[in-house]
């Protein structure tokens, strides 16, 4: 059932909106969501982008290009010493500055941005009222702007800008309350379609290998454990889309951990033994991320995410054992 | 072999199983290299050095500069926290080194401390809204939670292995 929920997302994410139909879906906001989901996935793209959140910038490239129905993706830090993440598909591979390297195998698969999406449009438009902003032009290129402003105080405001021709977001925007930019996401160079040359996915470092690092073998933590605990009544609009038990540093006994988001916002919600110092609930935010940490008899809960403290709230007081 | 030195760098072994790995990777100087790479890579992506922002170390310098915000009497239990929250606005750091320093095949067993780099002032402008409890802090480091939640949430829609890999017998 877990499982199910999660996956009935797939379908919709995976498909999309062709691109193309941009005289059909100009007036309309969930389209314009739609269509910058299908991009980020189907669509030629390669450039520089900065993410901004709280005080802290780090600038990435990154290239996607779709060959023969299979997906490649490679993604570079250009702040700090280099590091690179290339992915075929759901198989993606972490090269570090010197050469070692990590093979993540099919297990797990991360998504940068401009994917930011986790749930289709109709989803997000349950928790956000969608209206179309102004047309600008972002580094170079015409982009519809995209409002999405919370329903409800469990969830900040998104600001999303789609390039109107393909419908890749460009530049994306989280604000609080306030009005305030709490969290960033802008390309300072874009170059679509066939402007993409093709072989700038393949990795920098991999001629330089001598030696994979793989782990082949599933680990309990990824398989989607059934953790004995339950979110009984989550914060409106999130719905659970994992599950699992994993082991941290440090720790003798597994913590619990299940994720909801609301489609674009999400929080993990972790449960363990408490330990022999006495606690007491309290909260806290910075930026876009809450914490908040619930005793709860022998256990302690954990909750975090990039959600108002109100909705880390929610969640915590939520937990229960599954019955 | 290499997949159970690994575990056992993630502490992730029973103790049978924990004494055969040490063994191995002491016999072997295959597996002492593969000790020796998977702290490595441990360290540099725990460490935040892979993403190129070292949070940790300012976070530090900057909680030994301010006053608690949260809690009513300043503790050391604070700090926790507030390193946690430091941390977790760097997400573009962690998401990328976070994931992979859980899923892909290491996490050094201790906890991450503040490294040498400088502190930056003005760190915490964001941690504000008090409430009428105090802080404490989770067992352990709370950046592992902030890495933990950034592995599963930048993908798009965190699929359980199960789902797509048979599970072993």
């Amino acid at each position: 059932m877990r499982v199910g929920a999660a996956r009935a997302w797939l379908p919709a994410l995976a498909l999309g909106f062709s691109t193309g139909a941009l005289a059909q879906v100009s007036q309309d906001p969930l389209a314009w969501l739609q269509r910058a989901a299908a991009a980020s996935r189907t669509a030629n793209y390669s450039g520089t982008y900065v993410h901004t959140s709280g005080e802290r910038t780090q600038t990435l490239r990154i290239t996607h290009v779709m060959t023969n129905g299979d997906e490649h993706e490679r993604i570079e830090t250009l702040d700090g010493p280099r590091q690179e993440i290339v992915r075929r598909n759901d198989e993606m591979y972490c090269y570090l500055p010197d050469a070692k390297t990590i093979r993540l195998d099919r297990r797990v698969t991360a998504r940068f941005f401009p994917s930011i999406f986790r749930a289709p449009a109709e989803a997000l438009a349950q928790n956000y009222t969608l209206k179309l902003g102004k047309v600008e032009r972002v580094v170079g290129h015409d982009c519809q702007w995209i409002r999405l402003d919370p329903k409800d105080g469990l969830r900040f405001a998104q600001r999303l800008c789609a390039e109107t021709g393909s419908g890749l977001l460009i530049r994306a925007k989280t604000l609080n309350d306030r009005g305030q930019v709490i969290e960033q996401f802008t390309f300072t160079d874009l170059k679509l379609g066939s402007q993409v040359a093709r072989g700038d996915v393949k990795s920098a470092f991999q001629a330089r290998l001598h030696d994979w690092k793989t782990d082949p073998q599933p680990r309990d933590e990824t398989r989607g454990a059934v953790t004995g605990w339950a979110i009984l009544n989550p914060p409106a609009g999130f719905r659970q889309i994992s599950e699992m038990r994993r082991t941290l540093p440090g720790r003798t006994l597994p913590v619990s951990q299940i994720v909801l988001s609301d489609g674009l916002a999400s929080m993990s919600v972790f449960v363990e033994a408490a330990g022999l110092a006495p606690r007491s609930e309290g909260a806290s935010e910075d930026g876009n991320t809450s914490f908040y940490v619930k005793p709860a008899g022998d256990h302690v809960v954990t909750v975090l995410g990039e959600v108002p403290v109100a909705a880390a709230q929610q969640a915590a007081r939520a937990v229960s054992r599954r019955p | 072999m290499t997949q159970e030195i690994s575990s056992l760098v993630d502490g992730e072994l029973e103790s049978p199983d924990a004494d055969r790995a040490i063994k191995a990777c002491c016999a072997s100087a295959e597996g002492a290299r593969a000790w020796h790479e998977y702290h490595l890579i441990g360290e540099a992506l725990r460490h935040g050095a892979v993403g190129g922002t070292d949070v940790t170390g300012r976070v530090m310098g900057a909680l030994a500069s301010e006053p608690t915000v949260l809690a009513p009497r300043p503790s050391r239990v604070m700090g926790v926290a507030r390193v946690a929250l430091a941390a977790a606005a760097s997400v573009a750091t962690v998401a990328v080194v976070g994931w992979i320093g859980f899923t892909g095949t290491t996490a050094p067993t201790t906890p991450v401390v503040a490294t040498s780099a400088p502190a930056g002032p003005g760190l915490d402008a964001g941690v504000t809204r008090p409430v009428n409890h105090t802080v404490s802090a989770p067992s352990a480091d709370v950046h592992d939670y902030v890495a933990a939640h950034r592995q599963t949430v930048t993908s798009e829609h965190y699929r359980p292995v199960a789902a797509t890999v048979p599970a072993r017998p």
